[in-house]
């Protein structure tokens, strides 16, 4: 049984966009619109997602602006934050108001500005992004969000003796994918060796286990279950789970498990009434490449410990038996991070609409989307089906 | 109305070469940073205990790429296991997971705000 439908997607390319966030969301938003055969005037209501502009341009109350500049001024807007999950939350309360008739049709979206071309320049990104770590008990170390992603996965890897070569197997492919991806911030194949060689940003994570900063807007049209027929090419949300962990990673019972996103996937498998073993492929939160190891066994794609081999083995290759991120993922596609949680609904419609172009996998009937926020701490899940 | 465990009293305690955690008297866990309530079960008032100041390194990692505000490069970042609580702090003195650590004073930000200072033990 569907929550809601699905009935537009957009998004602009990722990578660098010199110009104001406005315009960057409304081409998002015009894309999900145009796609749905909607207006803006058919919108009841805007759920926005963005991260850091406050910090990065110092740009707040972004909800009315981006709304004002798209032709949506009036409606409601309630604006996300969540570090890297925030529009994902978007999605999660937009499916929850729908589904509830409080709106027939809502648009959902992120808008973020990340790249050094176009804001901040690298060292003072990477304070804006350690703000998501405990202001007084984690970044007074000096703690990075590579460093964040580096403590659970160095865990990992004594626990289930993951690889660093099997890390670069992450990269490995998720470049190739983005490379058929005509909206990714990096279009090019990219080798092991090249991986393994790249400078240290903090270990075991060299640059290319690092998805970019980047610049990019994402949206979806989100309507009820009843009046979905009457869009071109509505796909189908049967679920979408939402789970937060302790702050500070110290707290936390056992950090690599990402609890927060095995708790999520529970809930939005339970919401579908499916399982692990039913999802065709994955769209994951690949930060770090050590990051989509750990999604992979939260989501119970593949059993613990077996991340890392999995990569390496090709199983979450395109052609593998559980393909994860077929977009090129955060790595390849990029992260502008308040529009992330979306583009990876955007992936998975496409995908279950069979128009993915160059990337479009085989069999795609049923796939999940791994938003994760902060040290894990806030995962959403959400799962979306070929409508039945 | 903060009954248990501050901030500034945890940082007061570092100062001092003391670290304090919270116990849970209802689960049973022990926390290495203050909480209104217990984080695992929701009980309020954890109570303010010593914690072991020696350990073993849980996992660690050396940040390369440092965040606008600090110079140095290649300072290594590690969670401790104190045995009853796990607390996050700088590392001087390479240490790999499972090696035995001990505090060794506290690094400082440019706020005033303190964290711990491990060296192998």
């Amino acid at each position: 049984m569907p929550r809601v439908a699905v009935v537009g997607a957009g998004m602009t390319e990722f990578g660098i966009h010199d110009v104001p966030l406005e315009e960057l969301f409304a081409e998002a938003a015009f894309g999900a619109l145009d796609d749905a055969g909607a207006e803006p005037a058919d919108v009841e209501a805007l759920y926005f997602g963005n991260a850091m502009s406050g910090q990065a341009e110092n740009a707040t109350h972004l909800g009315p602006k981006v709304a004002a500049h798209a032709g949506m001024a009036g409606i409601p807007v309630q604006r996300f934050e969540d570090a890297c999950a925030t529009s994902a939350n978007a999605f999660k309360n937009a499916v929850a108001a729908v589904e509830a008739g409080v709106h027939d049709a809502v648009l959902v979206g992120g808008v973020e500005r990340c790249t050094p071309e176009t804001g901040r320049d690298t060292a003072a990104m990477t304070r804006v992004f350690a703000s998501a770590s405990h202001r007084q008990y984690e970044q007074p170390a000096g703690l990075t969000f590579p460093g964040v992603f580096a403590l659970l996965t160095k865990r990992h890897m004594h626990e289930h003796g993951t690889t660093e070569e099997q890390l670069a197997h992450v990269a490995v492919k998720n470049h190739g994918n983005g490379a058929l991806n005509p909206r990714a911030h990096f279009g090019k194949e990219v080798t092991i060796e090249e991986v393994l060689d790249g400078p240290v940003v903090a270990d075991p994570f060299r640059l290319m286990d690092c998805c970019p900063f980047s610049d990019g807007a994402s949206a979806v049209v989100v309507v009820g279950d009843d009046v979905a027929d009457s869009y071109d090419a509505p796909v189908d949300v049967t679920g979408v789970g939402h789970a937060t962990d302790v702050v500070p990673i110290a707290d936390k019972k056992t950090p690599h498990v990402t609890q927060a996103a095995r708790d999520a996937a529970e809930e939005a498998y339970e919401q579908a009434g499916v399982s692990a073993d039913d999802i065709d492929f994955a769209e994951v939160h690949d930060c770090f490449t050590g990051a989509e190891v750990l999604a992979s066994e939260a989501l119970g794609l593949v059993a613990d410990g077996e991340g890392g081999p999995a990569a390496a083995a090709g199983r979450t290759a395109r052609d593998g038996d559980v393909p994860i991120n077929p977009s090129g993922g955060l790595k390849a596609k990029g992260h502008p991070i308040g529009a992330t949680g979306t583009a990876q609904v955007v992936e998975l419609t496409e995908q279950l609409r069979g128009e993915a172009g160059a990337r479009q996998l085989p069999d795609a009937d049923r796939a999940v989307a791994h938003n994760l926020g902060g040290d894990a701490a806030t995962t959403v899940v959400s799962v979306m089906e070929v409508r039945g | 109305m903060s009954e248990g465990l501050t901030h500034a009293a945890w940082s007061d305690a570092l100062r001092e070469g003391v670290l304090l955690g919270g116990a849970c008297d209802d689960c049973g866990a022990t926390v290495g940073t203050p909480k209104a309530a217990c984080p695992h079960c929701g009980a309020r008032g954890l109570e303010p205990v010593e914690l072991p100041t020696a350990g073993t390194v849980y996992t660690e990692t050396t940040v390369e790429v440092p965040p606008e505000g600090i110079d140095e490069r290649g300072y290594q970042v590690a969670v401790v296991d104190l045995g009853v609580a796990r607390v996050l702090g700088r590392l001087d003195g390479a240490a790999e997971i499972g090696d035995a650590v001990a505090l060794a004073g506290h690094v400082e930000d440019e706020q005033g705000y303190v964290v711990p200072r491990f060296e192998p033990a």
